[in-house]
């Protein structure tokens, strides 16, 4: 069975014909062909598909599509201001914070929606703002040093 | 900065390479517009998957597909009797001694009988993935059962059944007949152990069980595949090496080589599980049957239970002696793997990673690898060596209690040294072992009392070894209309290659790296490499792109030569000027400007028979063991290493990192749990768990840089050796905080508890 699901994602008003067996994750890739989300375990074990409802990061995989109608949702591909890199993500390139790059969009959403909701994060909090997040490659170090100057560098601002 | 750099005064004068720079790639990662085969959209594109049995071992009586058939949506049904008959022995080329393809083809499609749970046994194309799902469900597969062997003793038990035949054992004589479901066997030795032991004032003795681990690389497989309407077959894919991918694909489809390339995407990860075909082979046959683009994309649970190679289980006993002044006499060691399924990784390199740091003129060591009904297991970033060091690095550090010698100063007199003999017999090449240990033993980390704490600490060190393979790598370049270089190279960029090769090449012009393009090539369009595996893709890219530059060079100079009025030997280059000394010069620029149109300029550069660039490190960790729960958690982690010139220091860092998480999750929490019906009961990333960012602790790197002589910029491997040392280097700390010794690993709290109970220790 099909159904139209209406969300603001990445800021636009969008509309997607899903079947209603979808996940949110695969409205956003296989409808919207929104691919830089990522499917790692189909679970919400791995948080590869973290994407931003309504400000809060969720997994993409454990949400049907049909319960994002009328939602706001941010995916990677939102983060980025045109070609300008995010705080984060400029400081995820500058670490090298990021390998095979499979689990980076999921830490992306998940540091940004920290940094919405704690401006001064220790490395605990960066920490645990990921233990959602798995990632094979770098062992985390260069991840939350990048996360950690991102948060640095944008309170820095706000001041 | 994690990292600390230890140039022993070298490594200075160069522009770009040894620089800490941003990858060339990493925008593309940031911002998820990477492309790995799962977001490849093709236009007709439709859903393969993959029926899978579930038994762990029975004859595949009938497959009756006529219902999946008949589904709407369908498009095509196939099982191994779409694919031509491998016979085994069938070899294709493949590093030092070839492959198998037989073992491609019976990982790929179960033909006759399933060998493990998850085996596959049919697929199918459909419309969308709904609908190919239900037609799985619709496949009615008639199983006879047949007795399932999980594990080692009982596989090799005396009169146990052949589970695989069609394997010949090797390395087997009449003195040491094959036990029953042996594949192969490896035997390393010199002089008298037995005189060793018995002139000992210390002995140990350290057995280890190694449960099945997986790689855990966060890409499940994926292809996607499609016909081009003139008998050829692409295949858009996420492996380790284009080249393997197509000499496998082909013989598995029986198609002539000019008719399959393969396009590496990128890769979600792969450590050693992405060599031998898994999707790929299903996919392109389904697109040829069907016409249509197809992709499979494998789930978690598929990738877990079945549809992967994992990590091959273990069984090690290592026995150590020494006289009293600390001097090893003997080591013997016999190695088990439990390869699963099917013949998978041999044990020679994991004996050698283990014995390898130290000299000893007795030695023992004899490898044995084993059939079970489990999936067939794979190459895992060192295979085999995190096993053998569990085993050999516990056995080494009970020695040093024994005596009551520092454990760094015990391994530092018996050490392995440039020129000492390797294990096979023959001297080591530059192998700086000593001055690694120098450096542990005045470092912070070794000096530095440990945190108190309210619960037991202790602090464990362990050594590391990996030997690495060179095989060989082929790399093009053309020089732009603008004098820029532009360079192809024929492996597959796991994680930072295309970034490392664009400093070589912008070193060997004195360019900048935005000056330079390298790009991996399809396998139509590069010249054969092997799999970016076994610590080789730096060394030996950087030596053939490093000719490639220089044969480039070559060829505009004779170009600058005329352009300058004077003799080839005459024109000399620096920083993208070339320069007569006669006077006058002209910059690579202008000269390309000038001449693009007089004929491409193509430099070529291939890579054989690298000289070795041995790995070495050495661990240091800092553990706290809960005496209530078991529960083990590493409050401070130190890696040092020499890499013999880092190409790029933070990708090597994040490699050394990121070996030591994975390693830290085997030791800790990582461990198939197969049911005596050899179904896994952990199939989920939930029940596998690996290790989050608040499991483990900031984790430094020292990075030493003893050059190699004879490969360009002395590299050597490095991602490889710095997982071996690391459950050893736990263990040992644990040891220290509790009195224990753990011998199953993954050391899950309930082990740790019962081996303290065990012990009737209350620490």
């Amino acid at each position: 069975m099909k159904t139209i699901v209406t969300a603001e994602i990445n800021g636009e008003r969008r509309e997607a014909l899903v079947d209603t067996r979808d996940t949110l994750l695969a409205m956003l890739r296989d409808r919207l062909g929104l691919t830089g989300t990522k499917e790692g375990c189909s679970n919400g074990n791995c948080g590869t598909c973290t994407v931003l409802v309504n400000g809060e990061p969720v997994c993409a995989c454990l949400m049907f599509a049909a319960e994002a109608d009328g939602a706001r949702i941010t995916t990677i591909e939102g983060i980025a201001d045109g070609n300008t890199l995010h705080p984060v993500q400029a400081a995820l390139v500058r670490h090298g914070g990021s390998q095979c790059g499979f689990c980076t969009p999921g830490i992306v959403l998940s540091a940004v929606a920290l940094m919405e909701r704690n401006p001064d994060p220790n490395e605990h909090d960066i920490r645990h703002a990921i233990a959602g997040n798995l990632c094979r490659c770098t062992g985390y170090d260069k991840i939350v040093a990048a996360i950690a100057e991102a948060a640095k560098a944008s309170a820095g601002e706000r001041r | 900065m994690t990292g600390t750099r230890d140039t022993n005064g070298r490594g200075a004068g160069m522009a770009v390479v040894g620089q800490r720079l941003a990858r060339v790639d990493a925008g593309e990662r940031v911002t998820g517009r990477a492309l790995y085969p799962a977001d490849l959209v093709r236009p007709g594109m439709v859903a393969g998957a993959i029926k899978r049995s579930t038994h762990a071992h029975a004859r595949i009586v009938s497959i009756d597909t006529s219902r999946a058939r008949a589904l709407k949506g369908v498009l095509a049904v196939i099982t191994a009797a779409d694919f031509p008959a491998v016979a085994p022995g069938t070899i294709y080329p493949f590093g030092e001694t070839g492959a198998d393809a037989w073992i491609s083809a019976v990982t790929t499609i179960a033909r006759d009988r399933v060998l493990w749970f998850g085996h596959p046994v049919a697929a199918v194309a459909a419309v969308d993935a709904y609908v190919a799902r239900e037609a799985l469900d619709l496949i009615a597969v008639d199983y006879e059962d047949l007795p399932v062997v999980t594990d080692i003793a009982t596989a090799t038990a005396a009169g146990a059944a052949l589970l695989v035949p069609e394997v010949k054992p090797k390395g087997f004589d009449a003195d040491a007949p094959p036990p029953p479901n042996a594949c192969g066997r490896t035997v390393i030795a010199r002089g008298n152990t037995e005189a060793g032991f018995a002139s000992a004032a210390a002995s140990a003795s350290v057995a280890v069980t190694v449960d099945t681990g997986h790689q855990g690389y966060l890409e499940p497989h994926a292809c996607v595949a499609e016909t081009d309407g003139n008998g050829g077959v692409t295949i858009w894919a996420s492996t380790q090496g284009v080249f393997p991918t197509e000499l496998q694909t082909a013989v598995l489809l029986g198609l002539p080589q000019s008719k399959i390339r393969v396009v590496p995407l990128e890769v979600g990860g792969a450590f050693g599980g992405k060599i031998t075909v898994h999707v790929e082979p299903i996919a392109a046959r389904l697109a040829q049957i069907t016409g249509r683009p197809v992709k499979i994309v494998t789930s978690r649970e598929e990738v877990l239970a079945g549809g992967s190679g994992p990590a091959a289980a273990a069984d090690v006993r290592v026995d150590v002696a020494a006289d009293k002044d600390g001097k090893l006499l003997a080591i013997e060691g016999r190695y088990v793997l439990d390869s699963g399924g099917l013949p998978g990784t041999p044990t020679t390199l994991m004996m050698q990673a283990s014995a390898a740091p130290y000299q000893c003129q007795n030695l023992r060591l004899e490898g044995i690898d084993v059939v079970t009904n489990k999936p067939r297991t794979e190459a895992y970033r060192g295979p085999g060596g995190i096993q053998a060091a569990f085993a050999m690095e516990q056995a080494i550090d009970d020695l040093s209690l024994q005596l009551g010698l520092d454990p760094i100063e015990f391994r530092r007199r018996n050490s392995a040294r440039t020129g000492s003999t390797m294990p096979i017999g023959t001297p080591f090449p530059s192998i700086p072992f000593p001055e690694l240990m120098d450096r542990m033993a005045a470092h912070s980390s070794w000096t530095d009392p440990i945190a108190p704490g309210r619960l037991p600490r202790g602090r464990g060190v362990a050594l590391g070894y990996w030997r690495g393979t060179s095989m060989t790598s082929a790399a093009h370049l053309t020089i732009a209309g603008d004098g820029r270089p532009m360079v192809t190279i024929g492996a597959v960029d796991l994680t930072g290659t295309r970034t490392a090769m664009a400093q070589v090449a912008a070193e060997e012009f004195g360019l900048s790296i935005d000056d330079v393009l390298v790009q991996s090539g399809d396998s139509k369009s590069v010249g054969y490499t092997d799999v970016s595996a076994g610590s080789r893709v730096g060394r030996t890219m950087a030596a053939a792109v490093s000719e490639a530059c220089r044969d480039a060079l070559g060829q505009l100079r004779k170009r600058a030569a005329e352009k300058l009025q004077c003799a080839v030997d005459e024109v000399s280059y620096q920083a993208g000027v070339f320069s007569s000394s006669k006077g006058g010069a002209i910059t690579i620029g202008d000269l390309m400007r000038a001449t693009l149109t007089e004929g491409a300029i193509i430099g070529r550069g291939v890579s054989t028979k690298l000289p070795l660039g041995v790995e070495i490190g050495g661990h240091v960790t800092d553990v706290e063991v809960d005496p209530e729960t078991g529960q083990v958690t590493i409050l401070r982690y130190t890696a040092f290493q020499d890499v013999g010139r880092a190409l790029n220091p933070p990708a090597v860092e994040g490699q050394i990192q990121g070996s030591i998480a994975q390693g830290a999750g085997w030791a800790l929490t990582e461990g198939f749990d197969y049911g005596p019906d050899g179904r896994l009961r952990n199939a989920s990333l939930l029940d596998y768990r690996m290790p989050t960012a608040l499991d483990l602790p900031k984790i430094d790197v020292v990075l030493l840089e003893t050059p190699v002589p004879g490969v360009p910029y002395g590299v050597r491997g490095v991602a490889e050796m710095p997982i071996v040392p690391v459950a050893a280097a736990i263990a040992n700390a644990v040891r220290r905080a509790v009195g224990v010794r753990l011998t199953h690993m993954p050391m899950t709290p309930e082990r740790v508890l019962s081996a303290i109970k065990a012990s009737g220790r209350r620490p």
